[in-house]
């Protein structure tokens, strides 16, 4: 089935020069809306049933002697030219022929690899003209034309019957069709009308002998095939024919019964029963027309339904596309709405929080940050500086260990980091002295190293000497003598540095 | 298909352009609603992260505040913020110099300068030197002396240096006079109150 035909409501017509049946087909529904007879009173009702479905599209399905079928294979040629080439050789097989077409079913597997047609055509379709008038008048989309032959293929297709060469016997409206297919393709068909006597079983198989004998004659059926022969007639009439048939081995005869049908079809027995010439119409219902005898200008209408039914189609899918996406964004924009006023809840609950705490903040203070440093400042500064008196006594205790040493001055600053040594200047003086400069170097040496030997006291270093030795400089005095009492002093100053030791008490 | 017959399709396809602009237009409305939903979405969420912030920091400034404002306060009564109170040092120098038995003092106070950078971390600390001289009797007289200040300072002072000198050559003398000359360098600290003070509550 064609997937299209999932959304197809159409109408099916099946036309005979004596009447016309209408089918309302939808997927998995249908109704069967009656015949009408090809008179006045059966056009006035067909043209009512007309009216109330004008909207749906129409297949028309046709039943008649008047009909040709060739077979032919043609150069592969595609687009324009494959139109052109079809358009000759149909004028040239069917000449003035209104309703003919041509059906390209396969494709030569060797040579040249050419096409193989199916060309058809009504020879006589003047009865079709009123019926076609009201389709026409009340713009019904005519979907094609096809004979009757070709929706008994997909009646075929599916009884699932796979045979290389199958003959059709069908009989429908008192008349018997006899289709040929190959490989489950339309190759000829013939309609043996209700006025001839084929209601006498052995005529029918006659006229399915003579067939056979004119398929093989044309060699379009091989001499050496087997001939296939499905009995399809809800009436029975058909089912004698089998015995003689089966009798031939040229023949494998079957009759194809109501039941199976039905169920071929998914259609109730009953329905099948009462009107069985539904059965072909309900096989080709949703499928693609492959062959269409319709002139493109009765076409014209269906061409405008399915671009209307296209563009109402693309509408409605924009629709949805546009309602889909638009919901889709909006339900996110409400999604992210209401992830905002949650936020804005949390917000305003850390706010209230923070409120709370500002307002227990004291006023007239500096920030907390300011008062922090502030305190830390204020305890840094705070840290007691190296004790006077134990640096005095560090002094002290070198002195009292050179008793020529006289402290004249002793200055000390501290550093501004609790950390940091004090630098300690010290002025003293050796006395008495004699004017021995090299024994009063001995003496401040030795004074030196008393210092440095003070754990507390560090990078002890002579600032400046009681006598100036260096060769640039002026070098004068005299020596005195160390008794007397206004002997003068050899004066130097010492730098060193006063650390307290880890455990010094600190004031 | 074939050529599309277009003067019997004038609806449809009006239908279909109606359509294509109704739906473009939904998109476009509803992604211009999503858009404002989602920039407030980000401004919501910057500004929870504010007050978020704000109570952390308000919460770090209650801690500092509840372990730092009694010191701070202290130092306020102590005289460390705001103004000078030269006074106030020199009558501690004074009464430290009584408290050691020592023999009176000189003093003389610099103006006002900032401390080093390093120092004053940001603050606007001020630094004020303040020179003392005294005579002694005994080098230790300078240590008592020292301690005493320490314990009277109406305020944050350290001791930048000292010069103890001898006022006379004699060695030994058995008379109670001065025998020593002493010479201190005090530094006594201060915070600007303008700078460092705020009214109000504390700035988040």
């Amino acid at each position: 089935m064609n997937p299209a035909g999932l959304f197809d409501h159409q109408l099916i017509l099946l036309a005979t020069p004596r009447q016309i049946g209408v089918l309302n087909w939808r997927p998995g529904q249908m109704h069967w809306l009656g015949e009408f007879a090809a008179d006045k009173g059966g056009l006035a009702g067909f043209h009512q049933v007309i009216l109330k479905h004008a909207k749906l599209p129409v297949l028309l399905v046709v039943d008649t002697v008047d009909e040709d079928y060739r077979g032919d294979i043609l150069p592969h040629v595609l687009g324009r030219a494959r139109d052109e080439l079809l358009a000759r050789k149909l004028k040239q097989v069917f000449r003035n022929a209104r309703f003919m077409g041509a059906w390209r079913q396969a494709r030569e597997a060797t040579g040249r690899r050419d096409d193989r047609y199916l060309f058809a055509a009504l020879t006589d379709a003047d009865w079709l003209t009123p019926w076609l008038s009201i389709l026409h008048r009340e713009k019904v989309p005519l979907s094609g034309i096809t004979p009757l032959a070709l929706a008994c293929q997909h009646l075929l297709h599916k009884l699932r019957l796979h045979e290389p060469h199958t003959l059709l016997a069908c009989r429908l409206n008192n008349s018997l069709r006899l289709s040929y297919y190959h490989d489950g393709l339309l190759r000829f068909s013939r309609l043996i009308g209700g006025d001839t006597p084929t209601q006498l079983p052995s005529n029918a198989a006659d006229e399915i002998t003579k067939t056979q004998l004119y398929l093989s004659g044309q060699r379009i059926l091989p001499r050496e095939a087997r001939l296939h022969v499905l009995l399809l007639d809800p009436s029975g009439q058909l089912d004698n024919a089998q015995a003689p048939l089966n009798a031939d081995p040229a023949f494998s005869a079957r009759v194809i019964d109501i039941a199976t049908l039905a169920r071929a079809l998914h259609i109730p027995d009953s329905f099948l029963a009462a009107t069985p010439e539904i059965a072909p119409l309900a096989a080709i219902a949703g499928e693609a027309v492959q062959l269409n005898l319709a002139p493109p200008e009765l076409l014209q209408h269906h061409t405008e339904f399915r671009w209307r039914r296209g563009l109402h189609a693309a509408a409605g899918f924009i629709t949805l596309l546009g309602v889909g996406a638009t919901a889709a964004y909006w339900l996110h924009a409400q999604d992210l709405d209401n992830q905002t006023r949650q936020l804005t809840q949390q917000q305003l609950q850390l706010d209230a929080r923070y409120q709370a705490i500002a307002r227990n903040f004291p006023t007239q203070a500096a920030t907390p940050e300011k008062l922090a440093q502030t305190v830390a400042l204020a305890r840094q500064l705070n840290t007691p500086e190296p004790d006077a008196y134990a640096l005095m006594a560090a002094i002290s205790q070198a002195v009292q260990a050179a008793p020529l040493i006289r402290i004249d001055t002793l200055s000390w600053t501290n550093a501004l980091d609790s950390m940091g040594p004090t630098t300690i200047t010290l002025d003293a003086a050796l006395t008495p002295f004699d004017g021995n400069y090299r024994a009063a170097m001995q003496h401040i040496e030795n004074f030196i190293q008393t210092l440095q030997a003070i754990p507390a006291l560090h990078n002890v270093s002579l600032k400046s000497s009681p006598v100036n030795a260096d060769s640039s400089q002026t070098l004068s005095g005299k020596t005195f003598d160390a008794n007397l009492a206004d002997a003068p002093a050899a004066r130097f100053s010492l730098n060193l540095e006063y650390r307290p030791e880890p455990g010094e008490a600190q004031p | 298909m074939t050529r599309p017959p277009f003067p019997a399709l004038k609806l449809p396809l009006l239908l279909l352009l109606a359509v294509l602009l109704l739906a473009i237009g939904g998109v476009w409305w509803s992604q211009g609603l999503t858009h404002q939903a989602e920039t407030a979405l980000q401004q919501q969420h910057s500004a929870l992260n504010g007050s978020r912030q704000q109570l952390e920091h308000s919460r770090q400034q209650q801690t500092l505040i509840t372990t730092h404002l009694a010191a701070y306060q202290a130092l306020a009564a102590r005289g460390f913020l705001g103004a000078e109170d030269r006074l106030a040092w020199i009558e501690a120098a004074q009464h430290a110099n009584r408290d050691a038995g020592l023999y009176g003092l000189d003093y003389r106070l610099t103006p006002r300068t900032a401390s080093p950078p390093t120092l004053a971390q940001g603050l606007p600390l001020g630094q004020t030197v303040m020179t003392l001289t005294m005579p002694l009797l005994l080098e230790t007289d300078l240590s008592r002396f020292l301690a005493a200040l320490k314990a009277r300072a109406p305020g944050v002072v350290r001791v930048q240096g000292c010069r103890l000198s001898r006022l006379n050559d004699a060695l030994s003398d058995t008379t109670r006079s001065p025998q020593l000359s002493a010479e201190c360098d005090l530094l006594w600290f201060t915070v600007s109150e303008k700078a460092a003070l705020k009214t109000g509550s504390p700035a988040p």
